[in-house]
């Protein structure tokens, strides 16, 4: 049974990697942090009590679980208020910018040249960018399988699909981020 | 040969996917401080809910004993009209089965005393005085009241 102080090291471990997770599925900050609490909460509450080995397998299944919720969620409130949102969504003040993000990562490199930073503000932008627009599953698989450091195995449990999927998804993700970033002039 | 190219491929594939994920992994690590603080408040609020929900069982288990059966998860402590309500049932039920006791005896007696009631008033069939062990009872009997 995991102790206080492991489930808490295991979030901190966990927790912005999630956060990054869930923002490249919705785009949305407030809706990422709200998905990524709810994980933790779920987590504690229903299986603080398992072994500290199993806790990734099962944060991984219900961080996947509360996104697609949430998709399920903003897709029945679009359906009744689809007028309402669309004068709504246009003067939101909570919208993300992914240059928020980068601004203090160039800020906070001391010792990089200010060019050298804003080349690999650049690439993470333009990665990030790319990650966004693959498809749902190609994207998750290619997360947990490299981000995450899950094996085939894992991936396809938290994913609920065969080994063979997930191959597939991390292939077609791979060429695709390939293919877009070579276009963009970017080399890793 | 073909097997060469595919982990050629793979390796490739593994290579490219790891430098990449690596410049996420950098991105992770100077998050806005607002959001930091919100997801180190949402772990704290986390923990502590385990922890809450564990002392809860705990109690409701040592303090309420089998009452803790009739409480269909609550966690709320029972008060005394809890307890009364708990335990009302129970004396109910122990009343109820001395009553169908007692109530089962007395119509088992009735019937019993109505078995016998129908023998001794019947009239005896003629096939009833060819049986020896009936006129030996006859004969025992007419003795004892001479006797008398």
């Amino acid at each position: 049974m995991a102790t206080e102080q492991e489930l808490s090291d295991f979030l901190k471990s966990v927790e912005r990697r999630a956060f990054k997770r869930s923002i490249y599925h919705v785009r949305d900050q407030e809706a990422a942090l709200d998905i990524v609490q709810d994980s933790m909460m779920k987590l504690a509450q229903h299986y603080g009590d398992k072994p500290p080995a199993e806790l990734p397998m099962l944060f991984q299944r219900i961080l996947s679980n509360t996104t697609l919720d949430w998709f399920r969620r903003r897709k029945t409130r679009n359906a009744l208020f689809s007028n309402m949102s669309e004068f709504a969504s246009a003067g939101e003040d909570g919208d993300f910018d992914l240059l928020e993000t980068l601004e203090s990562l160039t800020n906070s490199e001391g010792t990089e040249s200010a060019q050298e930073a804003t080349e690999r503000a650049q690439v993470l932008r333009g990665i990030e960018v790319e990650i966004q627009a693959l498809p749902a599953r190609q994207r998750e698989a290619f997360l947990m399988r490299y981000w995450e450091e899950m094996d085939v195995a894992e991936t396809a449990a938290a994913m609920g699909c065969s080994e063979g999927s997930v191959k597939t998804h991390c292939s077609r993700a791979v060429h695709a981020l390939s293919k877009a970033l070579s276009a963009k002039g970017i080399k890793l | 040969m073909m097997n060469s190219h595919q982990k050629r491929a793979d390796l490739l594939q593994d290579r490219f996917a790891l430098k990449t994920v690596a410049y996420l992994s950098a991105a992770t690590v100077d998050l806005p401080h607002d959001i930091s603080e919100r997801l180190r408040a949402g772990r704290a609020q986390a923990v502590s809910s385990r922890k809450i929900a564990k002392m809860q069982t705990a109690s409701n288990v040592v303090n309420t004993g089998t009452a803790a059966a009739l409480t269909w998860g609550s966690e709320e402590r029972l008060g005394w009209w809890g307890r009364i309500g708990a335990v009302l049932p129970l004396i109910a039920l122990a009343v109820g089965l001395l009553v169908i006791n007692s109530v089962q005896d007395d119509n088992r007696a009735r019937e019993l005393a109505e078995v016998d009631s129908a023998l001794l008033t019947d009239v005896l069939p003629p096939a009833a005085f060819a049986d020896p062990g009936f006129v030996q009872f006859l004969k025992t009997a007419r003795q004892t009241t001479t006797v008398e």
